[in-house]
């Protein structure tokens, strides 16, 4: 086990390397010197200079690629071109946004998910079996920034009931993270992106948990669990959806992993100010440092969750560690 | 090959849900063949809606302007017993009575441009020489079309009684019309478009027309008046008492005085000679002026909506609460009926017959946009699913067959793509080149093959353990052909699984950057739709605009997903034993 983790944990470092590599190449193929961003933004010539040394920018290319790495190393990860103000700070805000979004609803989807799906199993060859797939299915085929845009159209401007936009209803003062989420303000500005959200993740752990379940209880132990006078719905819930569950927990973390960096359209919809709307506005104003820094958190939260996986499936499953190591 | 394509069509021959799909797929590739047939507009064309609309002046307010036929109107007249008449293009007659406006049938083709009624008699007069004749009482259906011996388009007429009117048109074209001799034409003298005439009795009346021409008429003969203006005339009215009023381009108002006050007759055109420019409060056209009443008070309509009154002795702007053309008017009893409008840009239509999804804030067609998107859709949606296949297969295949250093390194770099957020790296693709569909399919392409590949080598890790590519292998052939003659074809139903697969998430995928604005402009796609509406802000009134394109969406990719249902039953047989 300990061996696993050691090679887990160098590959996660190999991978997080090679992303790094990949977007400073592909930073400075777009854009040689960008200081030249700054020149029109009317910064004075010193500051550029200060700019410049500080990314080693005079430097040969590959000397600078270990300036940049040596940088990020130190947390630096340069001054937004748009807030004047280093992009670390707004990027840990921002991400802590994204994620006061996305987990209620990923939270939401995969405990209504996987019950729905045992539910379908429950009920397999009859007709709710089949409209529920087919709901699965349609919910997700809906682009969830369409689903999000008949939302507020319903639910925001037709009947106006709930707001449409952003965190909190401006202006507000908020002392820290936690001031600003804890209040009744925040919840009513969650519901809207979070069921849009939640509607769209249900259902794959819906129908991998049917799947899965279909598979499961054409096994023996489940043959037991009738023969030993349990209901059904304790061996469907307590006995076979246990069993059904691992590939249901890997999706999770997938999903998590992803959806910090794969739902910007959510935020730019609902204009959630998130990690994935602020690399949509720093694109459309050409500012490099912001969108190169929510890149890399954004590759980073993915690869972290994803080892995680692979720690609790090595944990649930320990055929995995072992299989792993052996290869 | 076909073995297997035979086995797929038997697999979701099996299914009705991936029937269903299949004929929905089918349905929109139709949709997109033939696109340039089923849009009935330019997607890119704004479109323009005419309309006829009328208001009422009842000489203290204006009312509501009032949409009264579906064409143009370009002239009115108000008749005694507070009914009224409007004529327009294409031969609409419009008739208010009892304050109801009703769109009658058009007894003629040709535009009307002109009309008066006078006592019993209603004539209207237009293009190619057309008259129409009616009676006052009688229903505009049982009205009479009198062709002039002129191809010219008539612009005016005048009607004196029941027994004299004088119609004008373009190149100096004047026609008499008498109740015992019918049309005449006569000979003006002029080459310039008439634009306007107003009789004062039957052989008696005032004409004018482009380039400040005037003519006094008399009994059958046209006398010129000399030195009015060079500015084209489109209006003229004449007061009771004899004071004549000219309008035109450019905010031309002329007024001359009763002639009988310095001794002439209004029929010579040498009496009409102390011609008095007023100031105008606008400076645009004037399209035709009427007094009200007596000759103190009078009212010029025009272009772009504007109005202006005279009230003693001064012109000021009137608002008539409307601001398309108003291009001809009736009075009576200082009451005004005006009538106009001009193609105006259709924007945010609801859906009509003729945008059946109606316009966007542009004024185009959104029918057409969501048919051109089908398009977009499958073209890139299938390009980018062909190549994940293509890379995925291919990596699967090379990373499980070469287990040791190759497909661990194959591996590793697949572990990098899983690092990807593809929205957030199509973003950056964008922001380093420029928004095209190729941006779009690479974006795609080159990060969502991850999955295809891991799900092919895992299947490749197990077929490679199996005796037949043990036998091949002892056979003597060479590893590439044991990968791809031998075990390629058992992961074939895998891999048009992944192709549906991929094909519904990069259709998704495409939306969803066109929505960010990551396609390229004037090319429609549904995504790109959504985009536009959201960008112009006019998506929270106009809720056409944003269902179409979301259920083609919809409707696309859930038929793959049906379709993609019976392929995971082909190659997962476990599936259709359990369910």
């Amino acid at each position: 086990m300990r061996s696993y983790l050691a090679a887990r944990i160098a590959q996660l470092v190999l991978t997080f390397f090679v992303i790094l590599t990949l977007v400073f190449f592909l930073f400075r193929l777009g854009l040689p010197d960008p200081t030249s961003a700054l020149i029109t933004e009317g910064l004075s010539q010193e500051d550029i200079q200060r700019t410049r040394e500080r990314f080693g920018l005079d430097l040969p290319v590959w000397q600078q690629y270990f300036v940049f790495l040596g940088n990020l190393f130190t947390g630096e990860l340069g001054t937004s071109f748009h807030y004047r103000a280093p992009v670390g700070f707004i990027v840990v805000d921002r991400l802590l946004n994204t994620l006061a979004m996305m987990l209620p609803a990923i939270l939401l989807a995969y405990t209504l998910g996987p019950a729905l799906g045992v539910q379908l199993t429950w009920k397999r060859g009859r007709g709710i079996e089949r409209g529920g797939i087919t709901l699965g299915l349609i919910l997700r085929s809906a682009p969830v920034f369409w689903t999000g845009m008949l939302a507020i159209f319903v639910f925001g401007v037709g009947l106006g009931i709930l707001p449409t936009s952003g965190m909190r209803t401006l202006p507000y003062e908020a002392s820290g993270f936690f001031d600003k989420i804890l209040t009744l303000d925040f919840l009513r500005h969650l519901i809207l992106p979070m069921l849009v959200v939640a509607a769209y993740y249900i259902a794959l752990p819906m129908l991998i948990m049917r799947n899965t379940m279909l598979e499961v209880i054409g096994d023996d132990f489940i043959e037991f669990c009738r023969a030993r006078g349990f209901s059904e719905a304790r061996t469907m819930y307590r006995h076979a959806a246990r069993n059904a569950l691992l590939p249901v927990v890997t999706q999770a973390a997938v999903t998590t992993g992803l959806a910090v960096g794969g739902q910007i359209v959510v935020e730019v919809v609902f204009s959630w100010p998130g990690l994935g709307r602020e690399m949509f506005q720093a694109v459309q104003t050409s500012d490099y440092p912001m969108a190169q820094a929510t890149f890399i958190f954004m590759a980073g939260m993915i690869l972290v969750l994803n080892f995680l996986v692979d720690l609790v499936y090595g944990r649930l499953d320990p055929r995995v560690a072992d299989a792993s190591v052996r290869s | 090959m076909s073995t297997w394509l035979r086995s797929i069509w038997r697999a979701i021959r099996a299914d009705g849900l991936a029937l269903t799909g299949l004929g929905l797929l089918l349905g929109i590739i139709t949709i997109a063949a033939a696109a340039p047939l089923l849009a009935p507009h330019d997607p890119n064309e704004i479109n323009e809606r005419v309309e006829g609309v009328a208001l009422l002046y009842d000489g203290a307010s204006w009312g509501e302007p009032e949409i009264v036929a579906d064409q143009p109107l370009n002239a009115a007249t108000l008749l005694d017993d507070a009914g009224g008449v409007a004529v327009g293009e294409a031969g609409r007659i419009a008739v208010l009575a009892d304050e109801e406006w009703e769109d009658a049938a058009p007894v003629t083709d040709a535009s009307l441009v002109g009309l008066d009624a006078d006592s019993s008699t209603v004539i209207a007069v237009g293009a190619e020489g057309t008259a129409v004749h009616g009676q006052v009482a009688s229903a505009p259906e049982e009205w009479e079309v009198q062709g002039l011996d002129t191809d010219a388009v008539l612009r005016d007429v005048s009607v004196a009684g029941d027994e004299a009117a004088l119609a004008v048109g373009d190149d100096g074209t004047v026609a008499a019309w008498d109740a015992t001799h019918g049309w005449e034409l006569l000979d003006s003298g002029v080459d310039a478009h008439l634009r306007g005439v107003r009789l004062t009795g039957p052989g008696e009346g005032v004409v004018v027309g482009e380039q400040g021409t005037v003519l006094a008429y008399a009994d059958g003969a046209l006398d010129p008046v000399p030195n009015v203006t060079f500015r084209d005339l489109l209006g003229v009215d004449v007061a009771d008492d004899g004071t004549v009023l000219l309008v035109g381009e450019r905010g031309t108002i002329l007024r001359h005085p009763p002639v009988t006050e310095t001794g002439g007759e209004l029929s010579e055109g040498g009496a009409l000679g102390a011609w008095e420019e007023m100031r105008s409060p606008e400076s645009r056209v004037y399209e035709d002026v009427r007094f009200l009443g007596g000759a103190d008070t009078a009212l010029a309509l025009g272009e772009r909506g504007i109005a202006v009154g005279l009230e003693d002795g001064v012109w000021e702007r009137v608002d008539t609460g409307y601001s398309r053309s108003l291009l001809g008017m009736g009075s009576a009893d200082g009451r005004v009926l005006a009538v106009g409008t001009e193609p105006y840009q259709n924007e945010l239509a609801a859906p009509s017959a003729d945008h059946w999804f109606g316009t966007t804030h542009l004024g185009r067609d959104i029918f057409s946009q969501t048919i051109w998107g089908s398009r977009t859709a499958l073209l890139v949606g299938g390009l980018a699913a062909l190549m994940v296949t293509l890379i995925g297969t291919n990596i699967g295949l090379i990373a499980g067959y070469f287990k040791g250093r190759t497909g661990g390194l194959l591996m590793r770099f697949v572990d990098v793509m899983y690092a990807l957020p593809l929205e957030a790296f199509a973003l950056i693709l964008v922001l380093i080149f420029r928004p095209s569909l190729l941006i779009v399919i690479l974006a795609i392409g080159l990060v969502t093959w991850r999955t295809t590949a891991r799900l092919i080598r895992a299947q490749v890790l197990s077929l490679a353990e199996r005796p037949f590519v043990k036998a091949a292998r002892v056979a003597g052939a060479s590893d590439w052909r044991i990968l791809y003659v031998h075990i390629m074809p058992n992961v074939l139903p895998l891999v048009f699984l992944q192709l549906a697969v991929a094909m519904a998430f990069a259709i998704t995928a495409e939306a969803t950057l066109s929505f960010l604005g990551l396609g390229p402009p004037g090319v429609y796609s549904w995504g790109g739709i959504l985009h536009e509406a959201r960008l112009s802000g006019a998506w929270r009134v106009a809720w056409w605009w944003i269902i179409p394109p979301g259920i083609m969406i919809m409707i696309t990719v859930v038929a793959v997903f049906f379709i993609a249902r019976a392929l995971e039953v082909l190659s997962n047989p476990r599936l259709a034993t359990k369910s």
